[in-house]
């Protein structure tokens, strides 16, 4: 082990106090190749009903933000879905597959973005990651930042993944 | 100065939501393909440890012991045991100061779900008994929270390197150990102001752990179960992310006792205050101490 100090003083200088950072570690497609590698894909998107909404919430006991999903069907029976957790400080992108009983066989991290502006609540600056995963992709942060904080937000994630399953079961299952 | 090594193309960064955080990969040294493979073993080796030591799966070889050990010996995994084993060397190290039966302490914190048990007993209770079987000698609940996700760390590092990756990185939310012949610049977190960073510098062929009561309050002396390290953030660089997981509890305990067990352990720790100073324990200040 080695290490190698910044700044030989005592007290360092705080960085990035009003911004955050954004590491995005697959666009959709490479997502999809990652849990079904070599699969083709056929766009599922839907919008549920306002009745399926209430059904999905009530079995994955989470809350839908919104009625719109991104899915996908693979031609080997799976299914891809593309959702979104939005903390009080992250965006975060996440994409789950299933098998074709439905059974989750792979949980991928897109897009993981923190802010400590206001841009995360502002919808301009969500905006820009609607579909950007598949478009342009960040400008890598090169820093390791320890995201200590991050068991919220990976509740979320897995609280997501339970939606997700709730939804696969009500709107796809039987398609 | 020397210029920094170009890292090996392609680099692969892979991020899941495991072990309560989220757990960040980075490989290279490798073709594409083969690297994809080897972060899938370094996921797998991950999946495995969570599911032998979480504290909330029932299955797990943890919870066995937590329904069990306290009436038979229980057998348990290799993992568990070197886990467990470890665990024992460094609480008796640390003076208790570490201590793997936190679990109804944190439990009365809310830190931990359950009730808690009514036990004075700690881990003096816990014999490792040949065979890879554990007893307790008295009601005990165990809690690997503060010693898994580094174990975890050193799991994924050694499936990584094993799979011929030359350079990488394995990071679950603030334990991290990187390896190769790339560094990791470390910047660790204002502790009350989780958007501010201080850059402390760099990590080659190590690891380290940050604990912190940013989010939430942890950090609780299981000798008197009193909170500690208000207002600090406690980072601790090692030879290996489970050594680095622990002794930040040992320090957060403990300062004064500390440089010794880190020096033992070929450790260095830095305790960062909100104003951005920085209080570091090491070999030189256990001599200072000494």
């Amino acid at each position: 082990m080695r290490f190698t100090p910044f700044i030989a003083g005592s007290t360092v200088a705080i960085i990035g106090s009003t911004s955050g950072f954004a590491t995005e570690y697959l666009t959709v497609s490479q997502a999809q190749q990652a849990i079904f590698p070599g699969a083709a894909f056929t766009d599922a998107a839907v919008r549920l009903t306002p009745a399926q909404v209430k059904i999905v919430s009530e079995k994955s006991g989470v809350r839908l933000r919104s009625p719109d999903i991104h899915a996908w069907r693979t031609d080997t029976g799976g299914w891809f879905f593309v959702d979104e957790v939005l903390g009080k400080h992250e965006f975060i992108t996440y994409a789950v597959g299933l098998d074709a009983k439905g059974a989750v066989c792979g949980v991928e991290i897109l897009v993981y973005k923190e802010s400590y502006g206001q841009q995360v609540r502002n919808p301009q600056w969500r905006a820009q990651f609607a579909g950007k995963t598949a478009l342009s992709p960040l400008k890598l942060d090169k820093d390791i930042k320890n995201i200590s904080g991050a068991t919220l937000s990976s509740r979320h994630v897995m609280e997501g993944v339970k939606r997700i399953l709730a939804i696969h079961e009500t709107a796809f299952a039987h398609s | 100065m020397k210029p920094p090594s170009p890292i090996p193309e392609p680099v692969l960064r892979r991020a899941r939501p495991l072990l309560g955080t989220f757990v960040e990969i980075r490989a290279s040294g490798l073709p594409a393909s083969r690297l994809e493979r080897a972060v899938e073993k370094a996921f797998a080796a991950i999946v495995r440890v969570q599911a032998l030591m979480s504290f909330h799966e029932p299955t797990s070889d943890l919870s066995r012991l937590n329904r069990l050990a306290v009436r038979r010996a229980v057998r348990v995994d290799a993992a568990t045991w070197t886990v467990l084993r470890q665990a024992i060397i460094m609480a008796r190290a640390s003076a208790g100061c570490f201590d793997p039966s936190i679990a109804p302490v944190l439990q009365r914190h809310g830190l931990l779900l359950g009730q808690p048990t009514v036990s004075r007993a700690d881990w003096h209770a816990i014999r490792l008994l040949p065979g890879r079987r554990v007893r307790f000698l008295a009601p005990l609940t165990l809690d690997l929270g503060g010693i898994a996700k580094g174990y975890a760390v050193d799991r994924a590092v050694s499936t990584l390197r094993r799979a011929g990756v030359s350079c990488g990185l394995v990071n679950a939310g603030g334990d991290l150990r990187v390896f190769g012949i790339q560094s990791a610049p470390v910047h660790v977190r204002h502790p009350s102001r989780p958007g501010a960073f201080f850059p402390l510098g760099e990590l080659h062929e190590g690891a380290l752990a940050t604990s912190a009561p940013t989010y939430v309050n942890a950090l609780i002396d299981p000798r008197d179960d009193t909170i500690c390290a208000r207002g600090i953030s406690i980072t601790v660089l090692a030879p290996t992310a489970l050594l680095a997981d622990v002794l930040t509890k040992v320090v957060a305990v403990d300062p004064a006792a500390a440089p010794r067990l880190l020096a033992r352990h070929r450790a260095r720790a830095v305790i960062l205050d909100t104003q951005g100073r920085t209080v570091w324990l090491d070999a030189a200040s256990f001599r200072h101490v000494a």
